[in-house]
């Protein structure tokens, strides 16, 4: 995947000063792109509602913080963030089994591989699955943020307080990390 | 000078996401016809994040479908009154709760993982709910807490705050 933004703020208007209703402007613009990480933690429907719900009694909360909107949008990606990794601390996140996963998928591709193929796929998805359960939220978080998320690595250390050069470390590490569950197992593509 | 394997592995996320200067992405690609490790390795990425992907995209068709209420009008928003309502509809709901369980026992023993599940929607919906009625005190916003009284009724059927959220519906 490129270095490309996926939407995530692209609206902001930078250097506007928010009144309450532009928090609940911001904060509706951003409800579809704080859905896409939520999704990307791992979080099950109903974790993701409790989260979607605390970011906006949060924002509600505290009319006139944020000094524009893109600081407004950096702050609800950051609460939502830390609302996942709560849950991904407490072993909540990637509760759904492969063979769901591969069932669904395989159904919006329309069945075209053969049996003995799915089965090598859901032991890899398996894998891959308990991988992203198993991964520090430090490391998690940044790899969602990149490549579920495409946000650059400047962008993920401005929300994250990180520079980009331990943006891309974690990233290594986190890919390393999954790649290699994937050598140990001897499953090749 | 020849780069070692050690040296090359260290470069092969980036030169797989394309992130390497030219020089480096052809000292990677002509190190990896002469070792098979660093081959695997590179497959191993590519298909760790196909199927990340494969998940990540599976978990965003079940968020579509979540409903967040905000008020469309902003206004002072009294957050004690909030927490009042979500705290009696909490106690209610979890009296409602432990008596079923405690009653129904004869009937079939609900598992660990039905009654935390059972307790977690009603929370939601009571939390849900909550939101809802302030939803409702705002000007312009009956028709979205019509829908959201809905919701509550059809993603938690069966909770008090269902029952509650239908008598609501007009």
């Amino acid at each position: 995947m490129n270095e490309t933004n996926a939407g995530f703020g692209t609206e902001v208007d930078q250097g506007v000063s928010e009144r309450p209703s532009d928090v609940v402007r911001i904060l509706l613009g951003q409800f579809g792109h704080l859905k896409r990480i939520i999704a990307g933690m791992g979080l099950s429907a109903s974790d993701a509602e409790d989260v979607l719900q605390d970011v906006a009694i949060q924002a509600l909360k505290q009319p006139g913080k944020w000094r524009s909107e893109e600081e407004g949008v950096r702050w609800l990606i950051k609460v939502t963030v830390n609302g996942c990794l709560m849950e991904h601390r407490r072993r909540r996140s990637f509760r759904r089994r492969a063979s769901e996963i591969m069932k669904r998928w395989s159904e919006t591709r329309g069945g075209s591989k053969g049996p003995g193929e799915k089965a090598i796929a859901a032991e890899e998805l398996e894998m891959v699955r308990e991988g992203l359960r198993e991964l520090d939220g430090s490391l998690l978080t940044p790899m969602v943020l990149r490549y579920f998320c495409d946000l650059s690595s400047t962008e993920i250390g401005q929300m994250l307080e990180l520079k980009p050069a331990t943006v891309r470390s974690r990233l290594r590490e986190a890919r390393m990390t999954l790649a290699e569950r994937l050598i140990e197992r001897g499953v090749g593509p | 000078m020849q780069k070692s394997c050690e040296d090359i592995s260290e470069m092969l996320v980036d030169y797989v996401d394309g992130e390497l200067p030219p020089d480096k992405s052809s000292e990677v690609a002509e190190h990896l016809p002469e070792c098979e490790r660093c081959r695997k390795t590179v497959e191993a990425l590519q298909r760790s994040l196909e199927l990340a992907g494969v998940i990540w995209k599976d978990g965003l068709e079940e968020a579509k479908g979540i409903q967040v209420p905000v008020p469309v009008k902003a206004r002072r928003v009294r957050w004690s009154r909030y927490a009042a309502v979500a705290a009696a509809l909490m106690l209610v709901v979890s009296s409602a709760i432990v008596w079923r369980v405690v009653v129904s026992s004869k009937e079939k023993e609900p598992t660990v993982a039905e009654i935390e599940r059972e307790i977690s929607e009603s929370a939601s919906a009571a939390q849900l709910l909550a939101v809802t009625d302030l939803l409702a005190q705002y000007r312009d916003a009956g028709a979205i807490a019509q829908r959201q009284y809905q919701y509550i009724v059809e993603r938690y059927p069966g909770t008090a705050a269902a029952a509650e959220a239908k008598l609501r519906i007009h």
